[in-house]
């Protein structure tokens, strides 16, 4: 039962982030009736801090709003090391990653829960599709999803929103897919084609990941946020949590923190969850070591930080004859495919992958790959008189395939504790093994292939392979994986680590396996069903 | 405001982004374009980290040959040609008649015209993918 309602500074629930999934527990427990504190390392981003109306918007996404907390280097972001084939990245800040994600919206596919039993390879989960179809609906509409509703690739969703128009770059894919025979369908975005609650339209200006200035795009600061402080939770910002401290019991206590000023704190709490993804958690459970827990907190299975599993991401651009206005938004994906996401058996590879096809924006973003030279051209192809060939010919007349795949949870790939490296307050850094497995090279190289035949099929005249992106799409999955077994996974199958009782973990590191849509949706509504329990059974949970 | 380069390490960079982007297909050089003046001052505004590194090139730049330097600094020091190389694009991109001519409007609101009946669907091309799609894996 719990108790420390009467309290001024504790709280009957303590949440570890303000990313996607702690926005979703802030909102939902408060709803209840709950006293919630949310500690979050970074603060609030402002839309007039954006430079995404302005000339210098493209450059701003290698300054301010570069994707990699490591160029980007705020107080708030702590460094990620390690020898990486795919590198996370994160924003810390409240919205988390969903300040700068592209908003692309996507339900697990019914298999994705079931890998182990369909194509014998890693684990099922012990949920499954059916389990979360009502909160992917309540997530959908909570984020303003548009889309259209009827995509044969998966169970029926409901989306609040028609879909964005999918553009002159979203017609010219579909072309291909057409004559490809492929499946395609018209892009599944939390960016609002309407005015809708605290949402403005899309106005396709995009610079949907580097900041929208219109507040089209879904973003907790916006759908979720001022609902949670209306109810009254208490968002501590600068708090950058150190440790989970146990009473004598072994429970949890609540949240060690330092604030913006270095002074040392503790948020007391009955329940705490943690909600700071899927480095960010595991770190936290590593950080929290003791002589109880000696690998780490919740860590008697030795899975905290493994599994890691982050989506490897290769492009194919298509150039066109034609101009087709690819600075022009959203970005967001304008169409996507799933016609290569189930396990084929003619393959020799098990999974599959999900393409969505983007615009290329301004002529510094439409050149990046080709001016960094990843294709490794031949200085005269590239600059002098080429440099303008190319923005002649690519810039405004491409789109891009992106193929993102889906790679099996390994525990070679893992988060571990960089002690010879640390953040502004003096913590470890989260140190990152991954190696992309030959599974997932066989994946990568038929999508590849099939993304030229389908750019060729679009009329490309002339086709720009990529490489793996090595700084990855910030989808940092698996670390604290969900079981019903103590002895192979981290939390139950609603969220709840198996060592400590008061402690639940409701980001992407519970996922079992990561299928190969983009997680944001699953990250959401399994929040929505593990808080929904928690607030259903609140009289049977064991507190501090 | 102190300038993040000297007269010297500026007319440097000319010479470079010279070698990189010349005048040519009706489009001014990057001297032209006048990258070297405040058009670079508002690319290292946008990306600070970039202008000690681009300091160094610079000065390490200053007297040689422009397009030996730069080749070879593509070949021997790609991190450096980055930052080089993208913060004279990103400047040259900055200007309004460089935009003008590649027919670049910037990221500009563009309010959405929601069509009662898309093309894809008034066509024919969805109806196809349900048709021919064999469902999902339950």
């Amino acid at each position: 039962m719990m108790t420390n309602r009467g309290r001024d500074d504790a709280a009957e629930v303590v949440i570890v982030g303000a990313g996607a999934s702690g926005t979703v527990a802030a909102d939902a427990l408060s709803a209840a009736g709950f006293k919630v504190a949310c500690l979050e390392q970074g603060g609030w981003s402002n839309t007039a801090d954006y430079l995404s109306a302005e000339p210098e918007a493209e450059l701003s996404w290698l300054g301010k709003w570069n994707p990699d907390q490591n160029a980007r280097r705020r107080a708030a972001d702590y460094p990620v090391t390690g020898q990486a084939e795919v590198r996370p990245l994160m924003y810390n800040g409240v919205g988390g990653g969903l300040v700068q994600w592209a908003g692309m919206w996507h339900p697990l596919l019914p298999s994705d829960f079931r890998v182990r039993s369909l194509d014998g390879v890693a684990d099922d989960w012990p949920i499954g599709w059916n389990d979360l179809a009502p909160f992917y609906q309540r997530a959908t509409r909570d984020m303003s999803v548009s889309g259209l509703t009827g995509d044969p690739a998966f169970p029926e969703l409901d989306y609040p929103n028609p879909p964005v128009p999918i553009g002159k770059v979203g017609m010219a894919a579909a072309r291909g897919m057409d004559k490809m025979g492929w499946h395609w369908w018209p892009g599944s975005n939390a960016i609002s084609a309407r005015a809708r609650h605290n949402l403005q339209a899309c106005q396709r200006r995009g610079t949907c990941i580097i900041g929208c200035p219109e507040n089209a795009k879904a973003n907790g600061l916006l759908t979720h946020w001022p609902r949670a402080l209306d109810n009254g939770v208490r968002l501590i910002t600068e708090a950058r949590v150190t440790e989970i401290p146990l009473d004598a019991q072994g429970r949890a206590r609540g949240a060690a923190y330092v604030d913006r000023e270095g002074t040392e704190r503790l948020q007391p709490g009955e329940v705490v969850i943690l909600a700071a993804n899927g480095i960010g958690t595991s770190r936290l459970l590593l950080l929290s070591a003791s002589s109880l827990h000696p690998d780490g907190l919740a860590n008697s299975s030795g899975l905290v930080g493994k599994r890691l599993m982050q989506h490897p991401y290769q492009t194919v651009t298509a150039v066109l004859e034609e101009g087709i206005e690819s600075w022009r938004g959203p970005w967001g994906q304008n169409i996507y495919s799933l016609e290569f996401a189930e396990t084929r058996p003619e393959n020799d590879f098990v999974r599959g992958s999900k393409w969505n096809a983007c615009p290329r924006g301004g002529p510094l973003f439409a050149l990046f790959d080709h001016l960094t030279d990843r294709g490794g051209e031949e200085f005269d192809r590239v600059w002098g008189e080429s440099f303008h060939r190319a923005s002649d010919d690519i810039f405004g007349h491409s789109f891009s395939w992106g193929i993102q795949t889906e790679d099996l949870p390994e525990e070679r790939n893992r988060v571990t504790l960089d002690r010879e490296t640390t953040d502004a307050s003096g913590l470890p850094a989260a140190r990152i093994e991954y190696r992309i497995s030959d599974n997932t090279r066989r994946m990568l190289e038929f999508n590849m292939a099939r993304a030229g035949e389908a750019a060729e099929a679009a009329g490309a005249a002339e086709i720009i392979v990529g490489e793996v992106w090595p700084s990855g799409i910030g989808h940092n999955l698996g670390t604290a994986r969900m079981g019903d077994d103590p002895a192979s996974s981290v939390v139950d199958r609603w969220c709840r680590t198996h060592d400590v009782p008061n402690l639940f973990i409701t980001d992407g590191s519970v996922f079992v396996t990561a299928g190969s849509v983009n997680p944001t949706a699953t990250i959401m509504a399994n929040t929505l069903r593990a808080v929904e329990r928690m607030i259903g059974a609140r009289r049977e949970q064991e507190t501090s | 405001m102190t300038s993040p380069l000297t007269d010297v390490q500026r007319r440097t960079l000319d010479e470079l982004a010279d070698t990189l982007i010349p005048a040519a297909a009706g489009k001014p050089s990057a001297s032209q374009a006048g990258v070297s003046g405040e058009l670079l001052d508002r690319t290292l505004a946008a990306v600070p980290a970039w202008t000690e590194p681009l300091r160094g090139i610079l000065d390490e730049a200053a007297g040689r040959p422009a397009d030996r330097f730069v080749r070879e600094l593509r070949t021997d020091k790609p991190e450096e040609f980055a930052v080089l190389s993208l913060a004279a694009a990103g400047a040259y991109f900055l200007n309004p008649r460089v935009r003008e001519l590649i027919g670049y409007p910037g990221q500009e609101a563009h309010p959405l015209s929601l069509a009662a009946s898309p093309a894809y669907v008034e066509n024919g091309m969805l109806e196809r993918v349900c048709e021919r799609y064999p469902g999902y894996r339950p």
